[in-house]
């Protein structure tokens, strides 16, 4: 709390020094929404709504932040920019548990909202309702895996980053069309079937066109929970069983050290044949937690997984180029081991 | 004819599930000649000791329930009503956002459940005596709403992406990660805690007539309610700590087994352990067959429980006075 | 008399809750085939005492005896055995089995682990066909009228094999043919030997059943001794505190009287409630 009143106070002197100057200097944009919105044309002090815009803005702009949706842990600190480590847990505006005060919102004094996700009814009256209550501009930005190109260059515009914008959403269009590549090499009838496990006992998923899902459609897995409501949901085991994934993909350290173990996971083809993977979460998810563009370094270390043939990724190096592109920290190599060491399954 | 009735819900429960199995591949996989060696993992690693835990847990909510209305004379009255759900419910969630493996996560919801009735007594004691039901109610109302604040602070820290639908999933009560340690954790709790009600099943009934009256017939009445709310508690707190918070069926059982026992305890208490124990194998066998995702048990058991009690509340009358 | 023990018996005893004693030195004792009623006002300390002669709450002073035992020293199913208690009314919200109700008389002999069998069912049946109410058996409760329940429970006390009884009001919610019927079956309790105990408003009752009377006072007791002889008009006065008029009926029994509810002209025999139903 007294960190968070120290960096209010101070930054709060900084903004407004420099309102006068930046008040003058707006233009007018269309958001997601279709809301008509007059932004600054420098945003200085910008607060995200959520930890998929959070993602986003440290990738653009680091220094703009105005804090973390929730503090960073303890293993996420050595892969984040230092300036950005100690900045104060402000809580979320959207999605589940929505935690912020808007007086706190407001202490941060930022000059822009940025929300990067699900367009819905929901978060436009949201937004509304939220720039109405502070005066500070919000504006919502879709947040759809194939839509990060765009995406990176439309929030670096806003930002007043368009050169870094536009370098991100290079590496972006590049890592599809790598993608795009490996996949037409790759038939349909030998793209693996595979299972996105959750929690300590791997029952949770998320369904076929999830956003939480979302990258392993986009490589070609064939999610073998069908089509089903957005977000997550719990499973039996014995329904994992009758689907019986040729590949599992979990973020659950616990569960990838522990399923060969289980019983009921027996026969699994995946556990049985070792393709049970633990994606990387430092600093920021490679699945989803949060979707945001974190999930493109995610892309070519699942693409490596279910073809390792025909991908043909150095994945240490694309990790590090992708870290010090996106997250301006380069991890040597106890980091990368650390990082990709775990991700060792029990079959290798 | 009830031995038959559960029997036929336990094999019921055994033939239900998502995994492709035959009636026919059932029953060769338990005389030993599964059709292939998935059939074998799936039948005796996860369905069975899923059907099994549904039984144990199912048979011990309802004696639970059945014990609690008896002694507190109140047929309103189910297994939360002294905070013990609530109580292992918060443990448990605890439990869950601090990360702690799955075992842990039980244990937490079994101390926590027992330290619930240990404060509800304890309040009670120092209030005004055990003696007192009204007293002892209100204590575990009040405390129950403490365990529930404590449970909503929970929530509110949890990780929304992460634990939130995990403790979310976990408070509305499911079978679905259940294995064969789980069911060996419980069975000794709930065995442990069923024997006094069975034991004295005939002596709890006369708790139904008050304090001073159980008394004047030769009864302790304050040191056997003592003795059943501990075991009811203690069966309780094993099932939560194990399944997650179901609620209804500690509520809803007792009232259909009287229909047919009358109040007698230790006609009812058999009753309600087999009717508990078949209802729950086809709730959960419907739960998770219902679709590709788990349906939590508590939605279940609300969906049947709230018709089923109304019902019962517009017959009034039969299984209790006024 | 006093070289027999009494069945109940209390000497000295002072009542009361949280150390603060309602009545002191009272003692009393019942006696084999007798009937003992404690009349007085409302709020004195009746059901205090019988909650102390039960033992459901220690005395503050003095001691209750049963058939020469103190009372401290008995379990609580050798209470249940020396003495049975009928309530006032049946408290349980369960649609008891009227049979299953006396059934529960057995507990005092009964071990903790065992359940009612063939000799406790016949002995249940038996204190129902007693009372004449044999066909009550199988009927639920909540089906019963007042005066059957009352009846249930004298059943129950009878199964309940104790040599004395402790009625506390039993027909205070009773029509005028219930009393007489539970009134009966209280002397035919006596007529076979138990001591009956009855705390009664009913000064009438009292003197038809009560073999002895006990007047209870604020503080401790008024008068005991023979119902005829202590139930003097004077006394009755002073304890309920209204001029009361005692006046004999043919036949001997007795009836009192109040001022009458219509005016103020005095108590006057014939105009009072319990003449007129």
């Amino acid at each position: 709390m007294r960190r968070l009143r120290l960096t209010a106070l101070v930054a709060g002197a900084l903004a407004l020094a420099a309102a006068a100057a930046l008040a003058a200097e707006t233009h007018t944009i269309t958001d997601a929404t279709g809301r008509q919105i007059e932004v600054p044309n420098d945003p200085r002090r910008v607060f995200a709504a959520g930890p998929p815009a959070a993602t986003l803005l440290y990738t653009l702009k680091p220094d703009a932040m105005v804090g973390w949706p929730r503090a960073p842990g303890a293993e996420d600190l050595p892969f984040l920019r230092p300036e950005t480590r100690d900045l104060p847990a402000l809580g979320r505006l959207t999605g589940k548990g929505d935690t912020v005060n808007l007086e706190v919102l407001l202490s941060a004094r930022p000059d822009l909202i940025v929300d990067y996700g699900t367009v819905t009814a929901t978060y436009r009256d949201l937004a509304r309702r939220v720039q109405a209550q502070t005066g500070t501009p919000y504006a919502l930005i879709d947040g759809s895996l194939p839509t990060i190109p765009a995406t990176l260059r439309r929030l670096g515009d806003l930002l007043a980053e368009p050169e870094r914008g536009g370098t991100l959403a290079a590496y972006a269009e590049a890592t599809f069309a790598e993608i795009d590549a490996i996949l037409a090499a790759v038939p349909e009838d030998r793209r693996p079937s595979v299972y996105l496990a959750r929690g300590p006992e791997g029952i949770e998923t998320a369904a076929r066109g999830s956003i939480n899902a979302e990258i392993i459609d986009r490589v070609g897995g064939r999610n073998v929970v069908g089509a089903g409501p957005d977000g997550l949901l719990t499973v039996s085991p014995e329904q994992v069983q009758a689907w019986a994934p040729e590949v599992i993909v979990t973020i659950d350290a616990d569960f990838a050290a522990h399923v060969s173990a289980m019983p009921e996971w027996q026969g699994v083809p995946a556990v049985r044949d070792g393709q049970v993977y633990l994606a990387p979460s430092a600093p920021f998810g490679f699945i989803d937690s949060p979707p945001s563009v974190n999930r493109l370094i995610g892309l070519k270390w699942l693409a490596e997984k279910l073809y390792p043939e025909e991908a043909r990724i150095d994945i240490e190096a694309e990790v590090t180029r992708f870290y010090t592109l996106f997250y301006g920290v380069t991890p040597d190599r106890a980091a990368l081991d650390g990082l990709l060491g775990t991700a060792g399954h029990p079959g290798e | 004819m009830l031995a038959l009735g559960l029997a036929g819900a336990l094999a019921t429960g055994a033939m239900l599930g998502p995994y492709p199995l035959s009636p026919v591949d059932v029953a060769d996989t338990l005389i030993g000649h599964p059709p292939d060696p998935q059939a074998a993992i799936v039948l005796w690693n996860i369905r069975l000791p899923r059907v099994v835990a549904a039984a144990l847990i199912g048979a011990a909510l309802a004696a639970a329930g059945a014990a609690y209305q008896t002694v507190f004379r109140n047929p309103l009255v189910a297994p939360d009503i002294l905070g013990v759900s609530q109580g292992a419910g918060f443990g448990a969630v605890l439990g869950i956002l601090l990360g702690l493996p799955v075992l842990a996560i039980q244990l937490m919801g079994f101390a926590f459940g027992i330290g619930t009735i240990a404060l509800v007594m304890a309040i009670a004691l120092a209030l005004r005596g055990m003696g007192q039901v009204l007293v002892v109610v209100l204590c575990g109302m009040a405390v129950a709403a403490l365990a529930g604040a404590g449970i909503s602070l929970v929530k509110l820290m949890a990780d929304p992406d992460d634990q939130l639908p995990a403790i979310t999933f976990w408070l509305m009560g499911s079978l679905a990660g259940i294995k064969q340690a789980d069911v060996a954790a419980a069975l000794p709790a709930i065995v442990a805690g069923l024997l006094p009600l069975i034991a004295l099943r005939w002596r709890i009934g006369l708790l139904a007539l008050g304090d001073d009256e159980a008394r004047t017939l030769g009864v302790e009445a304050g040191r056997l309610r003592l003795l059943v709310i501990l075991s009811a508690t203690l069966v309780t707190a094993a099932a939560v700590s194990v399944a997650g918070v179901i609620g209804w069926v500690g509520l809803m059982v007792p009232h259909m087994a009287r229909l047919i026992t009358g109040p007698r305890f230790d006609r009812l208490l058999p009753v309600a352990l087999a009717m508990g124990a078949a209802l729950m194998v086809l709730v959960d066998a419907a739960a998770r067959c219902i679709a590709q995702q788990e349906v939590p048990l508590g939605i279940l058991t609300a969906v049947l429980g709230g018709p089923v009690f109304l019902w019962l509340l517009a017959r009034g009358g039969r299984t209790w006075a006024e | 008399m006093g070289r027999v023990t009494p069945l109940v018996e209390a000497r000295g005893l002072a009542v009361g809750h949280g150390g603060r004693a309602l009545l002191e030195e009272v003692g009393l004792g019942l006696h084999r085939g007798r009937i003992l009623c404690l009349l007085g006002p409302n709020g004195v300390g009746k059901t205090t005492l019988f909650r102390t002669l039960l033992g459901l709450m220690p005395p503050l002073g003095g001691a209750v005896f049963l058939g020469g035992r103190p009372l401290s020293d008995l379990s609580r199913a050798e209470i249940a055995q020396r003495l049975a208690y009928v309530p006032q009314t049946l408290t349980t919200p369960f649609a008891w089995r009227a049979l299953d109700l006396v059934l529960m008389g057995a507990a005092a002999r009964l071990g903790p682990f065992a359940r009612p069998g063939a000799a406790e069912i016949a002995r249940a049946e038996a204190a129902l066909a007693l009372l004449g109410i044999d066909d009550l058996g199988p009927v639920e409760i909540t089906r019963l009228s007042g005066g059957q329940r009352q009846m249930v429970l004298i059943a129950r006390a009878i199964a309940q094999g104790a040599e004395a009884v402790a009625m506390d009001e039993p027909t205070a919610s009773l029509d005028f043919a219930n009393r007489i019927r539970v009134g009966k079956a209280i002397r035919g309790l006596a007529a076979r030997g138990i001591g009956v105990l009855l705390c009664t408003h009913d000064p009438d009752q009292a003197a038809d059943l009560g073999d002895e009377a006990v007047l209870i006072e604020p503080g401790g007791v008024l008068a005991a001794g023979p119902a005829a002889e202590v139930m003097t008009a004077a006394r009755m006065t002073r304890l309920y505190d209204i001029p009361v008029r005692r006046d004999s009926l043919p036949g001997g029994r007795l009836h009192f009287s109040g001022p009458s509810g219509r005016g103020d002209e005095g108590p006057v025999a014939g105009t009072s409630a319990g003449q007129n139903v």
